[in-house]
């Protein structure tokens, strides 16, 4: 995905890479959250995606470039942190194995949601607010434009 | 009786301060000079009377002296500084002489700057300088002397320099200050050993501890000759004398007051008042005597060619207080003192009486331009006879007492006489008579010399110039008769005199006073005959006329040996390396290096949004390699 | 290597290419995509831990993830299209007037 030059083909790469990563948590057995994240991710955000490539993509001049001026040291501190992270991953403490395999009790759908509706309700409140303030953003962000249409 | 004391030094700095804000520019001038003039004459004649006063007081008492601590100046830690007022007979003596010749130049004043326009200003700095004079002469702490000293300094320098508009009078004024401050070095020294030493600056606790043998601790010696030191600045001796010549460039009675009577007086009353210390220093003692000789010497010998009417009697008053040196050197502390007393009388009324001359010719001040005045100005011409007669020695008048008590302890004292000094002593005698009589007789005597409009113009001065003139004649002549230092003994014992030489006494007292009426007569007689007489042994003695008339060019050492290399280190050395190379190049440097680095440090912001994640990505790398270590 | 810490060094290689992408790409709307990926690799850590203790707080943290990323793209997208129609290109070294 980092070294393709039409935004369109990284779109659709970025899709992949979502999907898989959905039928990973399905295998993990937290099935909503596989759900949640194909719908979510590549339902919506993925679509608004290609929709905003497909209208820029007119305005694009052909035959800019792919890479920004840092692209050197860019690649050198990435494989520097790549090499950091694992370094300090395998200094940690060797954990237990995992994966119960299919929907265990914990992540059932029932158990989470009621969970999720009662002991982390907070984290329900915070994500409607979030939302609110969201859409108030946008409001702002339309309204601006369109007094710079009028003012212009 | 507290009070008194200190109110006769506080009434003239009150003087000071009413005509000081209000007859000058600085108040607007609201006093006009009348209403200044009495204020400014009050003030001394109020402490003169205030003194009298306390010197009545004492007398009383069996003159036990009167101690009056006025206000306490320092604490710091357990050391006290107290500003304490001091009288016993020797401040006695010179207080009275500060403010009474004080009040009546004050006076004389008044009618010699009558025309001036800064004459608040100018009685404002008279009434200043009595202040710190009187500072001076009733301290009992060498801390207040110092204050008094300086404070004279001072004053001197703003009176010499009065007339600043003509930059060589503030060019004196200058030399003047800063030739003072280099013997104010070794007398801040002395004080520093005395402190040291004895843990107060009390001075008669010093004298007390020093004739009591208990100041084993500091050598006398050294202290005796740093406080000569300070002398020498002030009172004019070699090697520091070379400002009172030049100190003519101030008003007649700034010359009558500050560099006859009272100002160049304190360094004698300095070592007058340490008369214990010094009795117990044979070596700086032995120093001043010989210092005090060769200034005299020296004076005199320049006056013998000086033509201005005022520097012959500043060369006069070096050579005068040379003598005191003499005095206080073999160790005849109250004879010197005595011959300040007459040497104010007879000084003062000579300046006053040159400046009525001058006041006369209006502003004329070579004698090679005056002559024939006698019958012009008589008041001045009479008073002026008198006061040169008394310098002279004639006998009778006040000069001749005090001068030959001088020479006879010179030449007989056991501390510290001996036979040259009072040859060169003697000498130097001769050579007064003798400069004396021949200012007198260019100035009164002889054709006149001056221009025409000039003669027409001669006049006598006002009543306040000739009565000063008048009374200060009067103690010139009878002065001599209060017999001070016989009124002094019971405090400042006389020397013993060497038994073997006492019955040269009267021999040396004919002797003087043969050498007086010589040098009177050799001056009349050169002077009084055709001009060719003077001029034949001007010629005759050519090489030794040029260095006198170069005033042995100690001037021109100074200037090349001191003053040329201190100013070229300060040009090259301080102002081009120290101050230009290394403070502003700091500074500079300094400045310039903060927005150097500032715009190099400014270049992160390149507004790109890639490399900041670029930094983001580093900080990350960084932080975890961090916390590998840590935890 | 057992599979969690397999798991989790995808999860760091995906952040790390997200982060890298940032870097490397000159196209905005490019940019933008390698930080989804990022926000993806964070999910899975998230629920690899969360799996692995059997605790449910992961997975609901997941969840606030996924609601920040949408509330995000939904608002990035409009300002790319200002900025574009500001600078008339997706360069985004031609965004560069806070320079200095």
């Amino acid at each position: 995905m980092l070294f393709m030059r039409e935004p369109m083909r990284v779109a659709l790469a970025l899709i992949t890479s979502m999907s898989s990563l959905g039928a990973v948590y399905g295998l993990m057995g937290v099935h909503f959250i596989a759900a949640f994240q194909v719908l979510i991710y590549v339902g919506a955000v993925m679509v608004f995606m290609v929709y905003v490539i497909m209208l820029l993509e007119v305005k694009e001049a052909p035959g800019s470039k792919r890479f920004s001026s840092y692209v050197v040291p860019g690649v050198v501190v990435g494989v520097l942190l790549m090499a950091a992270l694992g370094a300090g991953m395998l200094r940690g403490p060797m954990s237990s194995g995992m994966l119960p395999g299919e929907g265990s009790g914990t992540f059932s759908l029932v158990e989470f949601s009621s969970a999720f509706l009662t002991r982390y309700w907070l984290v329900f409140e915070l994500t409607t607010v979030f939302l609110v303030g969201a859409i108030v953003a946008a409001l702002a962000v339309v309204n601006v434009s369109r007094r710079k249409q009028e003012g212009a | 009786m507290n009070t008194p004391l200190a109110l006769i030094a506080l009434l003239p700095l009150l003087g000071f301060l009413l005509n000081g804000t209000f007859a000058t520019a600085l108040g607007g001038k609201r006093f006009n000079n009348t209403v200044a003039a009495v204020i400014a004459c009050a003030m001394p004649i109020a402490a003169f009377a205030l003194t009298i006063q306390a010197f009545l007081t004492l007398q009383s008492n069996g003159y036990t002296p009167i101690v009056a601590p006025l206000y306490r100046w320092a604490l710091i830690g357990e050391h006290t500084f107290d500003i304490t007022f001091y009288f016993d007979r020797l401040s006695a003596i010179m207080t009275l002489v500060v403010t009474g010749v004080g009040s009546v130049i004050h006076i004389y004043s008044t009618g010699y700057m009558h025309d001036d326009k800064s004459f608040g200003r100018f009685m404002a700095y008279l009434n200043l300088f009595l202040f710190f004079m009187l500072l001076l002469v009733l301290g009992r702490s060498m801390l207040v002397l110092f204050v008094g000293w300086e404070g004279v300094g001072l004053a001197s320098y703003l009176l010499i320099g009065f007339w600043f508009d003509d930059l060589a009078n503030a060019i004196a004024g200058r030399k003047a200050f800063i030739t003072n401050r280099i013997g104010d070095a070794g007398f801040l020294l002395g004080m520093f050993l005395l402190y040291r030493a004895f843990g107060t600056l009390d001075m008669d606790t010093i004298n007390s501890a020093f004739v009591g043998g208990q100041a084993a601790m500091v050598s006398a010696s050294l202290v005796g000759f740093f406080l000569f030191v300070g002398a020498t600045g002030k009172s004019a001796q070699i090697p520091l004398y070379v400002w009172l010549p030049d100190a003519m460039a101030g008003p007649t009675p700034v010359s009558a007051l500050i560099h006859a009577a009272t100002m160049v007086t304190a360094g004698v009353y300095l070592v007058a008042r340490m008369s214990g210390l010094y009795m117990q220093a044979p070596d700086a003692s032995q120093l001043m005597a010989v210092v005090g000789v060769l200034t005299a010497f020296m004076a005199a010998t320049i006056a013998l060619v000086q033509t201005d009417i005022k520097k012959v009697l500043a060369y006069s008053t070096v050579s005068q207080l040379g003598f005191m040196f003499v005095a206080l050197g073999v160790g005849a502390y109250g004879v010197a003192i005595f011959h300040v007393v007459t040497h104010a009388f007879f000084k003062a009324c000579l300046f006053l009486g040159a400046g009525s001359v001058i006041h006369a010719l209006g502003g004329e001040q070579d004698i090679r331009k005056m002559g024939g005045l006698r019958k012009h100005i008589p008041i001045t011409f009479w008073t002026f006879v008198i006061s040169t007669a008394a310098i002279a020695g004639i006998p009778g008048l006040a000069g001749f007492f005090s001068k030959d008590e001088i020479l006879w302890y010179a030449f007989a004292s056991e501390k510290g006489g001996a036979p040259w000094l009072w040859a060169v002593g003697a000498l130097t005698a001769f050579m007064t008579a003798f400069y004396m009589t021949r200012l007198l007789w260019l100035t009164f005597f002889g054709a006149s010399r001056m221009s025409h409009e000039v003669e027409h113009h001669v006049h006598e001065s006002p009543l306040s110039m000739t009565g000063v003139l008048g009374v200060l004649a009067v103690l010139s002549a009878v002065g001599g008769y209060i017999g001070i230092p016989h009124f002094l003994e019971p405090q400042i014992p006389l020397p013993p005199v060497v038994e073997s030489l006492e019955h040269y006494e009267h021999t040396l007292l004919y002797v003087s006073i043969a050498i007086a009426f010589a040098g009177v007569a050799l001056a009349v007689f050169m002077y009084s005959g055709p001009a060719s007489r003077p001029a034949g042994i001007a010629r005759a003695a050519g090489p030794v006329r040029v260095l006198l008339e170069g005033k042995y060019f100690v001037d021109e050492l100074y200037a090349a040996v001191i003053v040329r290399p201190l100013a070229w280190v300060s040009e090259h050395v301080f102002l081009k390396i120290g101050d230009k190379m290394l403070i502003d190049g700091t500074l500079n440097g300094l400045g310039a290096f903060a927005q150097r680095s500032a715009g190099w440090l400014g270049r992160a912001q390149t507004g790109s949004l890639q490399f900041y994640a670029l930094l983001v990505m580093v900080g990350m790398v960084g932080a975890l390699l961090w916390s590998w270590r840590h935890v | 290597m057992n599979e969690s810490q397999f798991l989790l060094a995808i999860a760091g290689g995906l952040f790390t290419i997200g982060l890298l992408g940032v870097v490397i790409r000159r196209n905005a709307l490019v940019m933008l995509m390698c930080m989804e990926l990022m926000l993806n690799g964070v999910n899975l850590s998230l629920v690899t831990f969360s799996q692995q203790r059997g605790d449910a707080a992961g997975a609901v943290m997941v969840f606030l993830t996924f609601v920040v990323a949408t509330a995000e793209v939904a608002l990035a997208i409009p300002i790319v299209l200002l900025l574009v129609k500001h600078a008339r290109s997706l360069d985004v070294d031609r965004y560069s007037e806070l320079k200095g």
